[in-house]
């Protein structure tokens, strides 16, 4: 289970303080796609950074007992130093992973070569994201943390993710972090709308958008 | 979908704490030495071109032996290896362990995950460059015995709680002052590196001057160690209780300085 239980969090202190999120509660539903919607400055970093475990809320606590993935694509985690063979096997271990497993796949979904054992810092931009993303599939989570960009590659590597992204939907669950709707229809089965640190739950996706848009729309003209 | 590269849950706390610090470990033994042509042997050059140079002055201005005939190259090696390794983990606890605060991403690894870690390796590493040094030093036949061996652990457990005390509450404070971190090594530092008793031993200090030193808490840790080690050696102005006080509230004033300024971040 991945839940937040009361949770709230601000920046700044006396005057200065702006509350993210405030006193949320929610349980992310398991096996579904749950999509969270928020314009941008409505506290989206914060709430992955929260969930993900980089930031600890002032109030309340977040509820890990499933495996739960990093920001997927993230690679600020990454020894450039290392080769990407060392930085998979780093993460084999954090997560108790079989590592001859992990590093295998995490080379057959990246298609890296010989680069492979070579130190990440020689990566180009699109290498490193490859890189990081075919990671975050070569282990078996139950909860994928997402973060906006599912996408990397050129047209037949995005396919290929594509596939095993819809493949994990199935079994797994995901949490897509995004002020898209596009990308939240495409990718989640229901969706929250994150506003004024509020979490906003509808099980039916249009529904969200109405809220969304309603949200955003009355925000320019005021 | 089956789980099987996954390990069985649930696991608890200290399950998942131990395969993170075991990670963090080798990973930064591998990033630190791994790739280098050297590798370990780094660890040695610093230390050894103190040592040799030190040596090598104190020869020329006419000063050759140390205090109770200890060997002056283990002298200054009791010396400077112990204060290094006080250095290293102040300065890497007070850097927030430098580069590795992205690790945080990982749900698992937390920041108590990287100080133990950080501890360990930096503590680990010097000690082993000590033992490399002092048993270097005897097969070149530099002869001696070893008087107490639990002191010279006391010592150097020591020198890390202070290191890591030193570090927390720099690193605290310059969350929200940055430029503490940078007068920190000039006006902290420096007063603490030239009192630390690596170049003499607390009698060697003029009376009024020693008062002073003796505020110091590393020149206690240096004294102790180099009691413990040289039988001919024994110093009368140790004070342990003194140590253990400064090294327990720099930590907790660390712990809170940190808790209160990681509030007002941003």
């Amino acid at each position: 289970m991945i839940a937040l239980e009361n949770v709230s969090k601000s920046y700044g202190v006396g005057d200065n303080a702006h509350l993210v999120l405030n006193d949320i509660s929610f349980k992310f539903p398991y096996r579904k796609s749950v999509g969270v919607l928020g314009a941008n400055g409505a506290g989206k970093s914060t709430l992955i950074r929260i969930i993900g475990g980089a930031d600890k809320p002032d109030n309340g606590r977040v509820v890990r007992t499933s495996r739960l993935s990093w920001p997927m694509g993230y690679s600020g985690g990454f020894q450039g130093t290392l080769t990407g063979r060392e930085n998979a096997r780093f993460v084999a271990r954090i997560y108790g992973a079989s590592y001859v497993e992990v590093e295998r796949k995490t080379n057959e979904f990246a298609e890296l070569g010989q680069y492979f054992d070579r130190p990440l810092s020689s990566y180009s931009a699109g290498m490193r994201s490859r890189f990081a993303m075919s990671l975050s599939y070569a282990l078996d989570f139950d909860y994928y943390l997402v973060d906006e960009a599912l996408e990397t590659g050129d047209a037949r590597l995005k396919e290929k993710f594509r596939q095993i992204f819809k493949q994990r939907r199935q079994t797994c669950s995901v949490i897509l972090v995004s002020h898209n709707e596009q990308t939240i229809r495409k990718n989640c089965d229901v969706a929250t709308v994150l506003h004024e640190g509020r979490l906003h739950y509808f099980d039916n996706l249009d529904d969200a958008f109405m809220l969304y848009r309603k949200l955003l729309f009355k925000k320019s003209v005021a | 979908m089956s789980f099987a590269n996954v390990a069985d849950r649930p696991e608890s706390v200290f399950t998942i704490q131990c395969r993170v610090l075991h990670a963090l470990i080798l990973r930064e033994l591998k990033s630190r030495y791994g790739n280098r042509r050297l590798g370990f042997a780094w660890a040695l050059i610093e230390p050894l071109v103190f040592t040799s140079v030190f040596v090598f002055v104190f020869q020329l201005i006419g000063r050759g032996g140390a205090p109770s005939g200890i060997p002056i190259t283990l002298f200054f090696v009791a010396g400077i290896s112990p204060f290094f390794m006080f250095r290293d983990i102040f300065s890497e606890v007070a850097q927030g362990t430098r580069g590795n605060q992205s690790l945080l991403m990982f749900p698992q690894v937390t920041r108590m995950d990287l100080l133990i870690a950080t501890l360990i390796v930096n503590s680990l590493l010097s000690i082993s460059v000590f033992i490399l040094l002092v048993l270097g030093l005897f097969f070149a036949g530099v002869t001696f015995q070893i008087e107490n061996l639990p002191g010279v652990m006391v010592g150097f457990s020591l020198l890390i709680l202070l290191g890591l005390g030193l570090g927390l509450v720099v690193g605290a404070v310059s969350i929200r002052y940055e430029f503490v971190k940078k007068i920190s090594e000039p006006i902290l530092g420096k007063p603490l590196f030239l009192t630390s008793g690596m170049f003499f031993t607390a009698s060697m200090i003029p009376p009024f001057a020693r008062e002073y030193a003796l505020y110091n808490p590393l020149l206690h840790c240096i004294e102790l160690i180099r009691s413990s080690l040289f039988v001919s050696f024994n110093s009368r102005y140790i004070n342990l209780d003194y140590v253990c006080i400064f090294a327990i509230v720099q930590i907790g004033l660390g712990l809170m300085l940190l808790g209160f300024f990681e509030r007002q971040r941003k």
